[in-house]
């Protein structure tokens, strides 16, 4: 257990080093402090108000890290990590913990911009709160990443439009937790989980995600998948033109 | 370690292996051939750990694995040595305690790479070593090399044979070059379609495991310098040529360790190890090219790679 708890975090640093050099982190990055600077710019509203949209946009954020540290390694090299790490348990694990580093780092850059930003309307509980709320969106989305990338998706196109998918529906639906809830008990103060409760949530949520990542890795699910492997094929026949 | 009743089924629905069982002795080198498509590379993956078979067991797992795939890519953007590093970490293993062998391995290989460079900016031969030196450095107790020959330049597929012979532990490979089955004690097994070759299968019989009685070895050295000095402190052997830097002799199978050792012991290093298979009366099968003044000609000298796909196997 220790060796896999380990094994987890040096994965997490290879990908993370690999990603930070390949700087296919920029983008998402710098989309992500653009919206910040755009959000706490002039005379910013009171917060933790702000907070909903900055947390609700390291929803998808995270997904994007998850997803391309996920896919950072071709196929062979690969194998390679799978097998000195022991299986695809530390893989699959050291894929969320990166990815989280990374999203708790945007997130942290939030809450600071928010609170130099709109110093006279910080207080303690809001500055948990948004910290909380940034952390549950965050490690949720790595958790939908993770999932929308090898080895349950195959096809990079396919995985894009599906994680699109999901995000759009769940991120827009104040009611859903973790993600809704905690963006609009910022927003609006509707209650939910509570912010310690959509943050568990998230947690399980990545728990759940790292579970279906290595089962698939394992072969588990094989009838299902090829069922859905049929179902994208027979799609992708209608969509091909002149069909 | 074991393999008993290994299946796999990869997810594009393609079966890839049938049922295998296999055992992997740390004693003796496990030798995988067979043709393209006949599960080879699927079979080193699970061995390494690096594939879970859709069904079967694997018993006596061992706790570290040195693996390196065939056509190993490394498109990643860190330099070498911080992979490596990294690769020593995800084996639970301190990068301080195997820098200095992973210095020693790439300086033997004859690594020529910057140490700063991204390793997709490195030649193919730079990036097998590091891929090489990944799997060798940790101390492994089974390494699994798919095509480790493949990309390397003559002079370090020599020292990978050297290294290769001189571990103790368990090894498993396959190799097209004919390379691998040299090695002393190999045992080679013939894969075709996701099955081990069985007597039952006339296209596709089992390869001996051990030498018949009266085999002889044809070890190709390389010694600094005169060899023979150094000759007259190895076990008797013929001499078939002797010149600066260059040594070939001929050993009865059951000496050919030991005389491996010794020429080892002495400063030597193994080109190749080629069986020379011998007639019922004692002669060589193949008729000897050498000429009278002892020196080979070209066409007897052992290739670096010494056994192509159609030389003789035992």
């Amino acid at each position: 257990m220790v060796r896999r708890a380990r094994s987890a975090f040096a994965v997490a640093m290879l990908l993370g080093e690999d990603l930070a050099r390949s700087e296919r982190f920029i983008a998402p990055a710098v989309l992500y402090v653009a919206v910040v600077a755009f959000l706490f710019a002039g005379d910013p509203a009171p917060l933790p108000e702000p907070w909903a949209a900055s947390a609700l946009l390291l929803y998808p954020v995270g997904a994007w890290f998850a997803h391309a540290l996920a896919e950072a390694e071709d196929d062979v090299a690969r194998t390679v990590t799978l097998s000195a790490a022991g299986g695809p348990l530390p893989v699959a694990a050291g894929v969320l913990l990166a990815a989280t580093a990374g999203i708790a780092a945007l997130g942290l850059v939030a809450v600071v911009w928010g609170v130099v930003a709109a110093w006279g309307t910080a207080t303690t509980g809001g500055l948990l709160d948004g910290m909380l709320a940034h952390l549950a969106c965050g490690i949720t989305g790595a958790a939908v990443g993770s999932v929308f990338a090898r080895p349950l998706f195959r096809s990079e196109g396919v995985a894009l439009v599906a994680a699109l998918t999901f995000l759009v529906v769940t991120g827009t639906s104040a009611w859903l937790p973790p993600v809704g809830t905690a963006a609009a008990s910022l927003g609006t103060g509707r209650g939910g989980l509570g912010p310690f409760g959509d943050l568990l949530l998230a947690v399980l949520v990545a728990g759940a995600a790292l579970t279906v990542v290595v089962r698939v890795e394992q072969g588990g699910f094989a009838t299902w998948r090829k069922r859905w492997d049929r179902l994208v094929r027979r799609l992708l026949e209608r969509l091909r033109p002149g069909h | 370690m074991r393999l008993v009743g290994i299946h796999h089924t990869h997810a594009s629905g393609i079966v890839a292996l049938r049922g295998i069982d296999l055992v992997v002795d740390p004693a003796a080198p496990t030798v995988l051939r067979g043709p393209d498509g006949a599960g080879k590379t699927t079979l080193l993956r699970v061995a390494a750990g690096a594939v879970v078979p859709t069904a079967g067991e694997i018993e006596d797992p061992p706790a570290v694995v040195g693996y390196l795939p065939d056509r190993f890519p490394a498109r990643t953007k860190l330099p070498p040595r911080r992979w490596l590093d990294h690769m020593t970490r995800v084996r639970g293993l301190d990068p301080d305690d195997t820098g200095e062998r992973a210095d020693e391995l790439l300086e033997e290989l004859g690594y020529g790479g910057a140490d700063d460079e991204p390793m997709s900016e490195l030649s193919r031969s730079d990036v097998q070593k590091i891929g090489l030196v990944q799997a060798l450095v940790c101390d492994p107790d089974l390494v699994v090399l798919d095509e480790p020959w493949s990309g390397l330049d003559d002079d370090a597929a020599d020292v990978l044979t050297r290294l290769l012979a001189e571990r103790s532990g368990g090894l498993l490979l396959t190799d097209r070059t004919g390379t691998a089955a040299g090695l002393a004690g190999a045992r080679l097994y013939r894969l075709r379609a996701g099955r081990l070759a069985a007597a039952s299968d006339p296209d596709s019989v089992p390869l001996r495991t051990a030498p018949p009685p009266g085999s002889v070895m044809r070890l190709d050295l390389a010694c600094a310098g005169d060899p023979r000095p150094v000759l007259e402190s190895l076990p008797p052997a013929r001499v078939e040529a002797a010149a600066p830097g260059r040594l070939t002799v001929r050993v009865p199978v059951p000496d050919s360790d030991a005389w491996l050792m010794a020429a080892l012991a002495a400063g030597c290093a193994v080109r190749s190890v080629r069986p020379v298979r011998r007639e019922a009366d004692g002669t060589p099968a193949a008729p000897d090219t050498r000429s009278r003044t002892g020196v080979p000609r070209p066409s007897d000298r052992p290739a670096r790679r010494p056994r192509g796909p159609g030389a003789p196997q035992w």
